[in-house]
């Protein structure tokens, strides 16, 4: 038995092998989007550090050991405006601080899994792969058999669309690379969509812009997204409380992941 | 900057992984209020709005102006058809065509 395959069996409730193999391909399944939105993007990553002159396998590792999309794009331009060692790193985790709320929210759904199980899937969890694992993670408890080739398969493509944009980085014109960098913000766009559609749930949304960016105008650097986040988070979650409230005790079992159309 | 990215990257691969994976497996075990998970419900979309935000309006720490600003026009369709469509890569291969053709007519200043 391979370490992976001894890893996945450690789901308490171990699957018969059928069931087991459906779980698989529904994992593949769910990662099909998110590898297909990774591929290009991780390609435009290799492509922007290869075609700035950083070395291959830099570019590589950057890709294997962060895993992180938003906070590599970060992490290469600090490193090319000669921002200090300290102030990168602090800067970079500070943004990243936003999964520390994603395992806490994922956590609950998880107190069935084995710890190496666990801490095998938490590399994997990116924005994305929060995104569409809490969509339906709450409806349905999660699987390792499901959740983990889930995680990897996306892990894959993002490293070996890295690897492609690294190779073709020395001859793309850095004007496809500039358009191409839109991919990440359109990628974040999409996930709003994809996520839960009430009213409150959109006004933390453009909450969470409008302070991040006078947090930016006020110069708070990159603390801004953790400023805009957390006031955006707190402004929804006021109004839902607020309008729950004023509409008596009907909607008081509505789930926070309910989509209102 | 060669040695100093090897360093960098390294400690940011280490504290991010150790964020993931401390907040999965502490949160796996405590059971927290319905008030915080509620609240973390509005955690994605504020993050998400935040980071759109400040891509698409900022160019450092200022305002683009818009007729300059192909991004913010690009977002629009963008968003038209992440709404109905509901789906990752339409949304992203859309959303990079139009800031192509954004960037044509609506070259940054």
């Amino acid at each position: 038995m391979s370490p992976l395959s001894n890893v996945l069996a450690a789901d308490p409730a171990l699957p018969p092998t059928g069931s087991r193999r459906r779980a698989l391909a529904d994992g593949l399944r769910d990662a099909l989007p998110i590898m297909m939105a990774y591929v290009p993007i991780a390609m435009t990553f290799g492509v922007l550090c290869v075609s700035h002159g950083l070395p291959w396998l830099l570019t590589v590792f950057i890709s294997v050991w962060v895993y992180a999309g938003g906070a590599q794009f970060m992490l290469v331009g600090l490193a090319m405006s000669g921002a200090s060692m300290l102030s990168t790193v602090i800067t970079v985790l500070l943004v990243n601080l936003r999964h520390v709320l994603y395992g806490t929210a994922l956590g609950p759904s998880f107190a069935a899994w084995r710890e190496p199980a666990k801490w095998l899937f938490a590399f994997g969890m990116t924005d994305e792969v929060f995104a569409v694992s809490s969509g339906r993670g709450f409806a349905e408890p999660p699987v390792p058999w499901r959740q983990i080739p889930f995680a990897l398969a996306c892990y894959a493509s993002w490293v070996g669309g890295t690897v492609v944009g690294g190779w073709i980085g020395q001859v793309v014109p850095s004007s496809v690379a500039e358009v191409l960098g839109f991919a990440l913000p359109a990628l974040f766009i999409a996930l709003l969509a994809l996520g839960p559609r009430s009213l409150p749930h959109l006004a933390a949304a453009m909450l969470g812009a409008a302070v991040a960016i006078c947090a930016h105008l006020l110069q708070l650097g990159n603390l801004a997204v953790i400023v805009g986040a957390l006031a955006g988070a707190a402004g929804g979650w006021g109004w839902e409380t607020w309008r729950d409230r004023h509409r008596g005790g009907d909607e008081a079992s509505s789930s926070p992941h309910d989509t209102h159309p | 900057m060669e040695s100093t990215l090897w360093i960098e990257t390294l400690c940011i691969g280490i504290g991010t992984y150790l964020m993931r994976s401390v907040s999965l497996t502490l949160g796996s075990r405590l059971r927290w209020p319905e008030g915080v998970r509620r609240w973390l419900s509005f955690v994605t979309p504020a993050v998400l709005g935040a980071l759109i935000g400040q891509a698409v309006l900022l160019q450092g720490n200022q305002l683009v102006p818009p007729l300059h600003n192909p991004a913010l026009w690009a977002t629009l369709p963008t968003v038209a058809i992440a709404w109905w469509s509901r789906h990752l890569l339409a949304t992203v291969a859309v959303g990079v065509a139009c800031f192509a053709i954004a960037s044509a007519i609506a070259p940054a200043a």
